[in-house]
């Protein structure tokens, strides 16, 4: 009695657990439809002016432009930082410094977004008296920069250490043994950091809200000056109370989704492959 | 003066362990020097204090002196760097770097280190390496190829060819068959019986066999201190020590 | 007397940057939120009043409301991606065979990674009508005596739309680090439990119990997420001042509220630090909850790797 009572507690309980995590997924799996559903049609009935037309043309073209520019303006500036604290945090794992950086990052990932674009809003765009291209890929490089970083520390620390000591060994400096032989050897892990980085930050919103400004109805021209953003367009059209703006809002979901998904999951489905 | 290296009172600690105690080594120049002894004895860190690659260790600490042909490489103005220069070092895994040709492994230290004024002199340097290293026959065609596909005992030529490119004065090797196959290992051996004439080399090996094929002189280490050392005839054939004695019989660790 | 090494020279301007960005976000949240914490001290964050004037003298604020929801949604949030996060740990690890396994990691990845404003326009669009007409009407309409449910659902947009879509949200992160912490769990316990004759059951009781720091770190991290996300929850949750536990009352959240107000606040005199100074709290929360967070991970890590 008492071993068949535990099998239908195994039973319940695995069906439980089961449930619970296909519950997850349900969710994604309906938003990705509901993108595609009520996006497709838009960009199917706008055509090609749906990408590269300006906003009362029907298109968001200014806005992809925008976010290409941002992304890579935001990887420009962050990603040298970044690369350099990673391999600093490696270096040093034990020093007080190293450790603080460590969790400095830690704590930098984890940081709400908003809170860098208002910060930057005061730094940059109050002394400049403008919203700017440069403003918001700043936001976004501070939010990329512990990503990157993060991802470049654990790149390299995947390398076995006799790599290390051979490079010391032959008498080489650290900064030559770093720069010329273990971060080219971490090449790979160091690589995806920074497409995962670019992913994320292609994606955010908040940082650009009081930074970047937005520019929808021509392409930008200037990095002083404000420009747009896939992301930021959204948020700007659902909370209008015209139904021809939600439709474009749904058709830039699709288009961001397809970038994001286009980043990430090739680089998701290689990683398995990162072997030394 | 004619020791290549010579410890006097040298003790490492890690932390609060001390590993290597107030131990007083010479080690003649040129022919095999063998340091032997049960694994976790102490050797390898000997070996790491020789050529000061002991402070990739945040928590080594090094006490005493370590004379590399008479200088005290532990000395305040003495540049780490340097003494690696001269001193080379195989490891006990393989390890050439996956990322570079078999050309790229052998020529990177010249290059790094600014050692060679031109791509001929860089071609010549790692063709005599290769040679040197024995290795040269088998991989002469396939220079650009990646060590990937060579044999274990190949990657180790190959790490002992980086190493002697350099043209170091003593190359250190830190139980350099541990991780090869016996006909590898059999090669290896003999390569290091022809490299003897013309180098210091320091072998760290756990096996006495080993040290009984190829050295000349042994050293015993047993818990981070030297219980005997002597030409290598006398120390297996006629140990002062007990433990010496258990140890090269087998009946020790 | 020893040469600087040129790896210093390289990295070294880099770290300063980053700690000097860091030290420099403390600063500007601190001094431009002095006016406002100067003018209505403690009783900024501590009353719920929201005046804003052209005439200064006027000008009263008090963000208690919109510290409660941020609080209150992320609480939420937590109770729902909890159970969510243990459980798909659990079947990711014990059960699901190594393709299913992979396929739900990189989902569980996906979902982590995109972007918020896909949540925002989903949340607005199709969770908040759904939740509003399958989940708050019958609550209403029958358990209304309950507080909880005693707020009419009009719009539907409220603090249990934002709490649901915040747990849709970090569900995958608290689930990352779950799963991480129950794959670490060495096998030989894993044997040892199961040679004593427990079912899966039984022996996932007690290593869940074993990895209960982790769990609880996080749901912490998974709670500093929640407090800072911004442009989907402002889309959700309805962005009124309401201080009440009603699930189903409109509200405010720290971030949605700098999200809203920001942009006009230059025109009165004080909103601008008040709002800043709503940075400086969120700040402190996001900094007190991710310290705590991760410096109970490590420790166990450590612990679990010894």
């Amino acid at each position: 009695m008492l071993t068949s009572n535990r099998k239908t507690k195994e039973k319940v309980f695995f069906i439980g657990i089961g449930a619970l995590t296909i519950l997850i997924f349900i969710p994604l799996f309906h938003i990705i439809a509901t993108v595609l559903i009520k996006g497709f049609p838009v960009i199917a009935e706008r055509g090609t002016k749906f990408l590269t037309g300006t906003l009362s043309e029907g298109g968001i073209g200014p806005a992809i432009a925008g976010t290409f520019i941002l992304t890579f303006l935001s990887a420009l500036l962050g990603l040298p930082v970044a690369f350099l604290v990673g391999v600093y945090a490696y270096e040093y794992p034990k020093s007080t410094l190293g450790q603080w950086t460590k969790t400095l990052l830690q704590i930098m990932i984890e940081f709400p977004t908003i809170l860098v674009g208002v910060f930057v809003m005061q730094v940059v765009a109050v002394p400049m008296g403008t919203y700017s291209a440069l403003a918001g890929a700043l936001a976004l490089a501070i939010i990329l920069t512990p990503y990157v970083a993060v991802y470049t520390h654990e790149a390299l620390r995947e390398i076995p250490s006799t790599y290390r000591e051979a490079g010391f060994s032959l008498g080489l400096t650290r900064a030559k043994v770093v720069f010329r032989i273990l971060a080219p050897m971490a090449k790979r892990g160091i690589l995806t950091g920074i497409l995962i980085g670019m992913a994320k930050v292609a994606g955010e919103t908040a940082p650009l809200l009081f930074t970047a400004g937005g520019l929808y109805e021509s392409y930008p021209s200037s990095v002083t000056k404000p420009v747009g953003a896939v992301p930021l367009l959204i948020y700007q059209l659902v909370q209008s109370p015209n139904p021809v703006d939600h439709a474009t809002a749904w058709g830039a979901s699709l288009v961001l989704l397809a970038i994001f998904l286009g980043i990430f999951i090739p680089i998701r489905l290689s990683l398995k492959e990162v072997r030394l | 003066m004619n020791f290549a290296i010579e410890t006097v009172n040298l003790n490492v600690y890690y932390g609060q362990n001390h590993v290597i105690k107030g131990v007083d080594l010479k080690i003649p120049n040129r022919g095999v020097f063998a340091l032997m002894g049960p694994s976790g004895c102490g050797k390898s860190t000997m070996l790491r204090t020789f050529n000061r690659l002991i402070e990739l260790n945040e928590g080594a600490r090094v006490d005493g002196e370590v004379r590399l042909f008479g200088e005290n490489i532990y000395s305040g103005d003495v540049d780490p760097i340097e003494v690696r220069k001269r001193v080379g070092m195989v490891f006990q895994y393989p390890n050439p770097f996956p990322h570079l040709t078999i050309y790229d492994n052998v020529a990177i230290g010249l290059k790094l280190n600014g050692l060679v004024k031109s791509k001929e002199e860089l071609d010549e340097r790692v063709e005599w390496a290769l040679k040197k290293a024995a290795l040269w026959d088998e991989v002469k065609d396939r220079l650009n190829d990646y060590p990937g596909n060579l044999s274990g005992g190949q990657r180790q030529r190959l790490v002992i060819a980086r190493a002697l490119a350099m043209k170091p004065e003593v190359l250190l090797m830190d139980e350099p068959t541990a991780n090869i196959d016996p006909v590898g290992t059999a090669k290896i051996e003999e390569l290091l019986l022809e490299l003897k004439e013309d180098y210091t080399i320091v072998l760290v090996t756990h096996s006495p066999a080993q040290a009984a094929r190829v050295a000349d002189h042994v050293a015993f280490l047993y818990l981070g201190e030297l219980i005997e050392v002597g030409p290598a005839r006398k120390v297996f054939e006629n140990p002062e020590h007990e433990l010496t004695e258990k140890y090269v019989t087998g009946a020790l660790g | 007397m020893r040469k600087v090494e040129s790896f210093k020279v390289a990295t070294y301007p880099a770290v300063i940057i980053v700690f000097l960005l860091f030290a420099g976000m403390l600063f500007v949240y601190f001094t431009n939120a002095l006016p406002a914490l100067h003018r209505y001290g403690l009783d900024l964050y501590l009353e719920n009043v929201w005046r804003a004037a052209e005439e200064p003298s006027e000008e009263v604020y008090g963000i208690a409301a919109a510290i409660w929801g941020s609080i209150y949604t992320s609480i939420i949030a937590i109770l729902i991606a909890l159970p969510l996060s243990v459980a798909y740990s659990v079947f990711v690890v014990d059960y699901a065979p190594k393709r299913l396994k992979n396929a739900f990691i990189i989902l569980s990845d996906i979902m982590a990674g995109l972007p918020t404003i896909i949540y925002g326009i989903w949340g607005a669009f199709f969770l908040v009508p759904f939740l509003r007409d399958w989940i708050m009407k019958p609550l209403y309409d029958h358990l209304s005596f309950i507080p909880l449910f005693s707020y009419p659902p009009v719009g539907g947009y409220s603090y249990l739309s934002a709490g649901v879509l915040l747990a849709i949200m970090v569900t995958p992160f608290a689930s990352a680090i779950i799963r991480e912490a129950y794959n670490m769990v060495p096998f030989t316990y894993r044997e040892a439990i199961y040679s004593l004759g427990a079912t899966r059951y039984e022996a996932t009781k007690i290593l869940l119990g074993y990895i209960k720091p982790a769990i609880i770190s996080g749901t912490i991290l998974a709670f500093g997420r929640a407090v800072g996300e911004t442009v989907a929850v402002s889309l959700v949750i309805g962005n009124t001042f309401n201080l009440t536990t009603a699930l189903f009352a409109p509200g405010y959240t720290v971030s949605s509220l700098i999200a809203n107000q920001f942009g006009n606040a230059f025109i009165y005199e004080y909103m601008t630090s008040t709002l800043f100074a709503a940075g400086l709290i969120l700040f402190v929360i996001g900094l007190a909850v991710n310290v705590v967070g991760l410096k109970m991970l490590k420790r166990w890590e450590r612990d679990v790797n010894i």
